[in-house]
């Protein structure tokens, strides 16, 4: 069982950081000797906060176009992803273990937790 | 200063952030935030933002290792991941409404002040493994890991419910701050539950990551995480993390718990000096 959800999380931030790196890359090709001040702008009267779209739509649009800030944040999004991977793996590895007690808490964990990433942010009261 | 500059320092400085956040049980955010409010004058929100994103990758980074070498007791962690999800939801949405000044000072002094149970352990390598009854005893909250000299280490733990509130107060900080989960998850581990120093951060350095996700869409939706920023937070972290990780199994219990006690300090000092405008 420590095998495989170690695996999972290797193999995982593996991915990540290679997407995250080929972004990172091309940003810097693209933008490297420009002011961090003018490239990095928080702007607290609007939503969302910085200059960029961080929707799904957007950046699977940038993706096809393979703009560098698209492609970060898909390397992020498969960093978040490794956490709750690890937990879905584990209600399996439970139940294939006969543990039902940690399976059910494992599960309960799993709902919640895609609860937080999937539903929560689009609640109106949760975003200012 | 270009961002090429910019990218670099923040690299390198992760690089340190995940090697100490590996070893403590903390995300790497402990050494990356101030680096990045306080010497680069980023935008708080972008640096929650990014801290976010540095617990998630000390988290996987170094879990891989440690669960691997059964460090990481991952029942423990289940359990106590019930408290830490509800914590941060309902910390990430009361964020508007809390006084962040207000909760880093509480924060800061809850630190200050939980240093002194941790100094009077500071030579104790194994705990005196309590007796396994009661909630611990059905949930089977116990385990054991192997030192690198071949010692086998049994545990058990206590008092599951007061960690678990310890994880709730931590979960809610992560979700309203994005920050300072790991260390009350540590400082629960160890004080309230009496796990054994390495399984405590390695327990917390797992755990650390689920509570993380959970507040991490709201901050993404809301555009505080940029990619500029977290991208070399985020492979600097990881490399860190690797590095760490290979460390921790061949350090002893007390040291582990001497280096905690020390970042603990300086996290609450920076805490209350941000209060002050720092």
């Amino acid at each position: 069982m420590n095998a495989l959800i170690s695996g999972l999380l290797r193999y995982g931030v593996i991915l990540s950081a290679a997407i995250i790196a080929i972004g990172t890359v091309l940003l810097l090709l693209s933008n490297g000797s420009q002011d961090i001040s003018q490239l990095v702008v928080y702007n607290p009267n609007q939503l969302p906060h910085g200059n960029f779209d961080p929707s799904l739509g957007h950046m699977f649009a940038g993706l096809v176009a393979l703009d560098p800030q698209s492609i970060i944040e898909f390397g992020v999004l498969v960093l978040l992803a490794t956490p709750a991977a690890r937990v879905l793996l584990s209600v399996f590895l439970f139940t294939a273990e006969g543990d039902r007690t940690y399976a059910y808490i494992t599960g309960v964990v799993l709902a919640l937790l895609l609860f937080s990433m999937l539903v929560t942010p689009y609640i109106p009261g949760f975003n200012h | 200063m270009i961002a090429i500059e910019f990218t670099i320092i923040v690299l390198l400085v992760s690089v340190v952030g995940g090697i100490l956040g590996s070893i403590l049980g903390l995300g790497g955010a402990v050494v990356v935030t101030p680096l990045l409010t306080i010497f680069l004058g980023i935008d708080i929100h972008f640096a929650i933002g990014a801290s976010i994103v540095s617990i998630i990758a000390t988290s996987s980074g170094a879990a891989a290792a440690y669960v691997k070498d059964k460090l990481t007791n991952l029942r423990i962690a289940m359990f106590l991941e019930l408290g830490t999800t509800c914590g941060a939801i309902v910390g990430a949405g009361l964020a508007v409404y809390a006084n962040s000044t207000l909760l880093k000072a509480i924060f800061g002094c809850v630190l200050l002040v939980s240093l002194v149970p941790i100094l009077m352990k500071i030579g104790e390598d194994i705990p005196k493994s309590p007796e396994l009854k009661g909630l611990a005893k059905r949930l089977s909250l116990q385990g054991s890991y192997t030192e690198t000299n071949g010692t086998v280490v049994r545990y058990n733990s206590t008092r599951p419910g007061a960690g678990m509130f310890g994880m709730v107060v931590a979960g809610l900080l992560s979700g309203l701050l994005g920050i300072g989960s790991g260390a009350f998850k540590v400082l629960s581990m160890d004080l309230a539950m009496k796990l054994p120093m390495k399984v405590s951060t390695t327990t917390s350095n797992f755990m650390i990551g689920v509570t993380a996700a959970a507040s991490a869409g709201i901050y993404i939706v809301r555009g505080d995480v940029d990619p500029l920023i977290v991208a070399p937070v985020a492979i600097g972290i990881l490399i860190g993390a690797l590095i760490g990780s290979r460390l921790l199994p061949r350090t002893r219990n007390p040291t582990v718990r001497k280096i905690f006690a020390i970042v603990l300090a300086a996290t609450a000092l920076e805490m209350i000096a941000g209060v002050f405008g720092y």
